[in-house]
């Protein structure tokens, strides 16, 4: 049939292989692509160098590839705990796990978990399927960024109302609020020293988001950075 | 000749570079700093623009971004306001709304027959008689507006920010700055914004004569710089304020949205104008501008001024004049007496000093293009009389006015600030401010200059009080001396040109013939008038139309009040207010798939959709034809990522979808699906969709794609009020959907899992949960677009692994895909309304035949009141599913068309299509209940006005396939 063909060559239906939300953004530009956490996932722009630079002035890298789990409910915090998995003492607050696992608790029931480069307790939670009562699983499809260097306020104070600066959100804090007129989470972290920015939205907006950051870290001296920027 | 005059002592100017540019075709030089008229003045040049309605000569006035009878264009931008716009190198400038040339504008008759012209004439001369109006219109058309609108403007990013401070000062003058540096010393960060080039405000300009001022302003400024919490923002304006302190802030870059924990409000005054016969004529302007020219662009106003005052204020021009170079003709004070000691300096000067006395006019140059003297006589200030009997004319070339000042308030009132009129100072000043807000400065009454440095301290310790730390709360200051302000300091003359507003060309008389038509309040005088109307927004006009208007009508100005301030305060271009255009939008994870494959989307709510796949050269029509036509033949295949998908869980689950949609849950079986229809209050249907039950503690709900958001938020705001136990999920994101549709479906899918998809194992309106090319999904059974529809809902990123296993597999059995566009045909072809498309904000479930989907026998659903009242009450619309004729080949009715009887509309068309596998138009329509019997035929009106006759039929339509 005309206009739709299948490419059954390239197409294994035991090989299940994810894509970015955000890489129809990146389609046009020259990127190098990896299989992450089994997502296809843009690990380089352009050369190291110049992205070193970008990370310094304004860097936005795609981290949609990393391992993602949400839970709420009335015995949500107990059921992390029984998991051994160290909560946040307080609401709209972050910590770092054991597991190398970024906990957000994101309202006094409600937590998204995120495994950084090594962490694994979002697999560990996925991998138990058994339904508790008041405990709910939230299905997760963020698209999630990194935004560094030094103009990062600058971006953010185009998109977002409020004051994102380190004398208003502390170093544990999380804030939901509106990022270039879309829902989104937004925290401070440290990785490998460097002080950057985490953002997370709903992944169906992942491209959108991605092109909005860009276009300013752009006008601001800033780019794009792969993911090979932070995966070492 | 050239008024420039040596260096001033902080004067804004850099004489070390010349700048060379043209004005109307004249080459002249300027010094970097200059602004465009500073930099005319300075060449000798006095006619700088042209009034908007009479075309009258105009110079400068305020030289305080408020001359907006001098607005230039350089051939790309337009309305560029002269006084404060700095001149550039090779710049080309001619003035605006003039016709030849500036100083030979051909619309300057018009001053010549202003008396045919006054206010609110066009109100009643064109519209009479009516076939004139297109004729009148073209000439109004033309004559109205100032400047040529350029389209082919570049497009310049204007960046919008958002931006935060504990105090926001607004103003940077003496005031301003002082309470700023206060705040910052109490550890507060802290930003001021001033609209001027330069920080200072009147410190840098009004000096009597005398340099210490400037001193005093350099201290200030390095106390301000020396803070590294402070941030001073020049050339930018304070545009408005919005609630819970945010002020956007505008420079050339863009806006700027501050949002402070405090504000305080030092923005100053304007000077007021006092009011004669032709005080309008170039070099007649506000003392303050004269002070301006000198001390900022070291030009002399005049060569010999005159000044007209009501206030000490004046005095002090006077001696700034003197210093200038000026010679002073004389200080003409409209009260009985002066400040002693000014005077006493002016006399030592050689001044001559006429108090009780006014400017009954002053007297145009034989080409009108400045002042040639003024004509001085005795006032009676008591009854407002000029006393001409022993007038007489002073020769000068330009006239200094003071006569008193209105408070920069805009922002005060728009935020909500109790203004009273103090007749000690003749001004409204603060009375109540609301919390957080606080006033310093001549805004708040205060003028001498100590006194307002002190103003400024108080208002910083209250603003840090305000904010939670120690401060020592000091005593509101009041004005000591004469007033600042005339109370009335309008000179009357028989002949008028006696100008109020230079805006809108609007003098006394026209106020008075106002109120003698009945528009005697300032709300409505300003309508007829449009007094303040100009883009000056009344900065000089409205306080003299209050006095006015008292006067009128014998009240004091309190009882008059002001008109209304809104934001923005002053004119803001178009570009800034659109500033970076963010267009947020949602694609699904097969965005890419939908757009290889050609197909043409559309927006509905946030998402882009496949609408349809056209092959090379197709017809829209056709496209959608050919895949309805698989759907029904072979199979189709859409995306239906978009449509809302919520989960509850937990035991309450049943009970709080029982509450929030009109059907019954607690009954419904595991592996079930039913209907969910919506409403509001009203009984109005809001949207509808579907339940599948995944466990008994556990509902995964599909609504419709625009509703989504809504629905969810509407169902959090329920919970809150409920507090039942569950937990609500919004997936809409983390999961994603596939339709596979028509006789294949089946066997297409089966290929793919081990569900058993019988329809004994699986029959319509079931759900199960079952691994599809190896991932798991949620198979929901439905008949929405066709009797063998499977809904596949799955992880969103591994909605394209699923799909491309059923295009692979699904290629022999002819699938395709078909997008949004088809569906709704499919859907039609089924005979399902869809709220939205066959509903509208008025539509209750009776009248789309639902009564099947309301279960009143229930204890409670939203809506469920108003539906009680509404079944008592006879339809008077209803939907009816209908077709044309067969082999109907005339005008094709849209939706939307209205359904006639004689010479009423009794309905409207709300779907209607072409149906290939149907072969007929088919399609739904509001009718009379009297219409809705199957067989009965009604007409409906085309957009070519013909008449189409339908008949009602049964659904499905795809029973039709026969004669209906």
């Amino acid at each position: 049939m005309q206009g739709f063909d299948v490419n059954k060559q390239g197409f294994d239906v035991n090989k299940i292989v994810q894509v970015s939300p955000t890489a129809h953004a990146q389609s046009a530009e020259i990127t190098q692509w990896q299989i992450v956490n089994d997502m296809k996932i843009a690990v380089g722009f352009e050369g190291a160098d110049i992205e070193k630079y970008r990370k310094k002035v304004l860097g936005v890298t795609d981290v949609s590839c990393l391992a993602r789990y949400g839970v709420k409910g009335p015995q949500a915090a107990q059921w992390l705990a029984d998991h051994e998995i160290a909560i946040p003492a307080n609401s709209n607050s972050w910590t770092m796990c054991d597991q190398k696992t970024l906990v957000m608790r994101l309202g006094s029931s409600e937590f998204l978990l995120e495994d950084q480069w090594g962490g694994g307790a979002c697999k560990q939670l996925a991998a138990d399927s058994s339904r508790q009562a008041n405990v709910y699983k939230v299905a997760r499809a963020d698209a999630a960024f990194i935004l560094s260097g030094s103009a990062v306020l600058n971006l953010l104070s185009e998109l977002c109302a409020i004051d994102l600066s380190e004398q208003s959100l502390s170093s544990k804090e999380v804030v939901m609020t509106q990022v270039a007129g879309i829902s989104a989470t937004v925290l401070r972290q440290t990785i490998a020293g460097e002080p950057v920015y985490r953002l997370w939205c709903d992944g169906t907006y992942g491209a959108y988001m991605w092109q909005v950051l860009l276009d300013i870290a752009v006008e601001l001296g800033g780019g794009a950075v792969g993911l090979a920027q932070y995966q070492n | 000749m050239t008024l420039r005059i040596a260096k001033q002592t902080g004067e804004w100017l850099n004489r070390d570079k010349k700048i060379h540019f043209e004005f109307e075709g004249q080459a002249l030089t300027a010094f970097k700093g200059d602004t465009i008229t500073s930099a005319l003045w300075a060449a000798g040049l006095t006619v700088l623009g042209r009034s908007f309605k009479y075309h009258r000569a105009r110079g400068i006035l305020s030289l305080a971004n408020h001359d907006v009878n001098i607005l230039v264009t350089d051939g790309i931008d337009t309305n560029m306001r002269a006084d404060v716009v700095e001149v550039t190198e090779g710049m080309k400038l001619s003035a605006v709304n003039t016709s030849g040339s500036v100083k030979k504008d051909k619309n300057s008759y018009i001053d010549s027959i202003s008396p045919l012209l006054p206010v609110g004439f066009y109100y009643k001369a064109f519209h009479t008689p009516r076939r004139l109006f297109p004729f009148w219109e073209n000439i109004i058309r033309k004559a109205a507006g100032l400047g040529i609108v350029n389209f082919n403007y570049p497009r310049i990013l204007k960046r919008k920010q958002h931006t935060h401070c504990d105090v926001l000062v607004i103003g940077a003058g003496p005031s301003g700055l002082t309470a700023a540096y206060l705040a910052a010393q109490a550890g507060l960060t802290v930003t001021i914004v001033d609209e001027n080039k330069q920080a200072g405000g009147s410190l840098g300009y009004d000096r009597a004569g005398d340099a210490a001022s400037v001193a005093q302003l350099q201290d200030l400024l390095n106390k301000v710089t020396s803070q590294d919490n402070i941030t001073l923002l020049t050339a930018s304006y304070a545009a408005g304020y919005y609630p819970d302190h945010l002020i956007p802030i505008v420079s050339a870059q863009g806006i700027s949205k501050v949002r402070a924990r405090a504000v305080i409000v030092a923005s100053g005054a304007f000077e007021q104008p006092p009011v004669f016969r032709y005080n309008d004529l170039p070099a007649v302007m506000l003392g303050s501008a004269a002070q301006r020219l000198i001390y900022r662009y070291g030009v002399k106003p005049f060569n010999h001024g005159l000044v007209l005052t009501a206030n000490d204020y004046g005095y002090r021009v006077a001696l700034d004049l003197l210093q200038a170079g000026t010679k002073v003709v004389a200080v003409v004070d409209m009260r009985k007496a002066g400040d002693a000691a000014y005077t006493a300096k002016l006399i030592e000067h050689g001044v001559k000093i006429y108090t009780g006395h006014c400017v009954y006019e002053a007297l145009a140059s034989s080409d009108k293009s400045s002042v040639k003297g003024a004509v001085i006589c005795a006032y009676d200030d008591k009854n407002n009389l000029a006393l001409t009997s022993n007038k007489f004319t002073l020769a000068c070339d330009g006239i200094a006015m003071s006569a008193g000042w209105t408070g920069a308030s805009a922002l005060l009132y728009q935020a909500g600030t109790g203004m009273q009129f103090n007749y000690q100072i003749e001004q409204f000043i603060p009375s109540r401010l609301p919390d957080g807000m606080f006033a310093a400065g001549k805004v708040n009454g205060v003028f001498n200059l100590e006194q307002r440095l002190q103003d400024g301290v108080r208002a910083a310790n209250a603003a840090i009080g305000y904010l939670g730390l120690k401060a020592v709360q000091t005593e509101a200051i009041t004005h000591t001396g004469s007033s600042p302000s005339h109370p009335y300091p309008m000179v009357p003359h028989e002949k008028g040109k006696n100008f109020v507003d230079f805006d809108e060309d609007i003098q006394i008389k026209d106020f008075v013939n106002a109120a003698k038509e009945g528009f005697d309040n300032i709300e409505l005088m300003k309508r007829f008038t449009t007094v303040g109307m100009g883009p000056s927004q009344g900065k000089h006009s409205n306080m003299n139309a209050i006095r006015i208007l008292a006067k009128i009508r014998n009240l004091p100005v309190e009882k008059i009040g002001t008109t209304t301030s809104r934001p923005f305060f002053h004119p803001t271009p178009i570009g800034h207010l659109a500033g970076r255009g963010f267009h947020a939008h949602r694609l699904t994870s097969l965005h890419d798939w939908h757009h290889t494959h050609g197909a043409v989307f559309t927006d509905i709510g946030a998402w882009k959709r496949a609408a349809y796949y056209p092959a090379p050269g197709q017809a829209k029509q056709d496209a959608i034809q050919a895949e309805a036509m698989a759907v029904r033949h072979s199979a189709g295949i859409i995306d239906s990522s978009s449509f809302g998908k919520i989960e509850l869980h937990g035991p309450d689950a049943a009970e709080f979808l029982e509450r929030f949609f009109t059907g019954v849950y607690k009954t419904q079986k595991v592996g079930a699906c039913r209907y969910l229809m919506l409403l509001d209050e009203s009984g109005v249907v809001v949207d509808d969709g579907i339940a599948s039950r995944l466990a008994e503690d556990l509902f995964y709900l599909s609504i419709g794609t625009s509703n989504a958001a809504a629905v969810y938020r509407e169902m959090q705001r329920y919970q809150q009020m409920w507090q039942l136990n569950l937990g609500l999920v919004n997936v809409t994101g983390a999961f994603g959907a596939i339709g596979i549709a028509g006789p294949a479906a089946r066997i297409i899918l089966a290929t793919l899992t081990d569900l058993d998809l019988s329809d004994e194992a699986f029959p319509i309106s079931c759900v199960r949960e079952a691994k599809v090319a190896g991932v798991a999904a949620r198979v929901i059974r439905l008949s929405f677009v066709s009797d063998k529809t499977y809904e596949l809902h799955v992880p969103m990123s591994q909605v394209p692994h699923v799909w491309h296993a059923l295009m692979t597999v699904g290629e022999k059995h002819g699938l395709r895909p078909f997008g949004s566009d088809t569906q709704r045909l499919l859907r039609l072809e089924m005979g399902h309304a869809m709220p939205g498309v066959d509903t509208d904000g008025l539509t209750n479930p009776f009248e789309i035949a639902a009564d099947w989907a309301i279960k009143m026998n229930k204890a409670y659903f939203i809506g469920q009141r108003s539906l009680a009242i509404l079944a008592k009450r006879p339809l008077r619309k209803q939907l009816v599913p209908f077709v044309l004729a067969q082999n109907f080949a005339g005008e094709m009715p849209m939706d939307c068309n209205l359904v006639i009887e004689g010479q009423d509309i009794i309905g409207r068309v709300t779907s209607i299509s072409y149906s290939q596998f149907i072969g007929r138009c088919i399609g739904f329509a509001y009718v009379t209940p009297d219409k809705t019997a199957l067989g009965s035929t009604f007409s409906i009106r085309t957009d070519n006005g013909s008449l189409v006759t339908a008949t009602v039929v049964a659904t499905p339509f795809l029973n039709n396939q026969k004669d209906a």
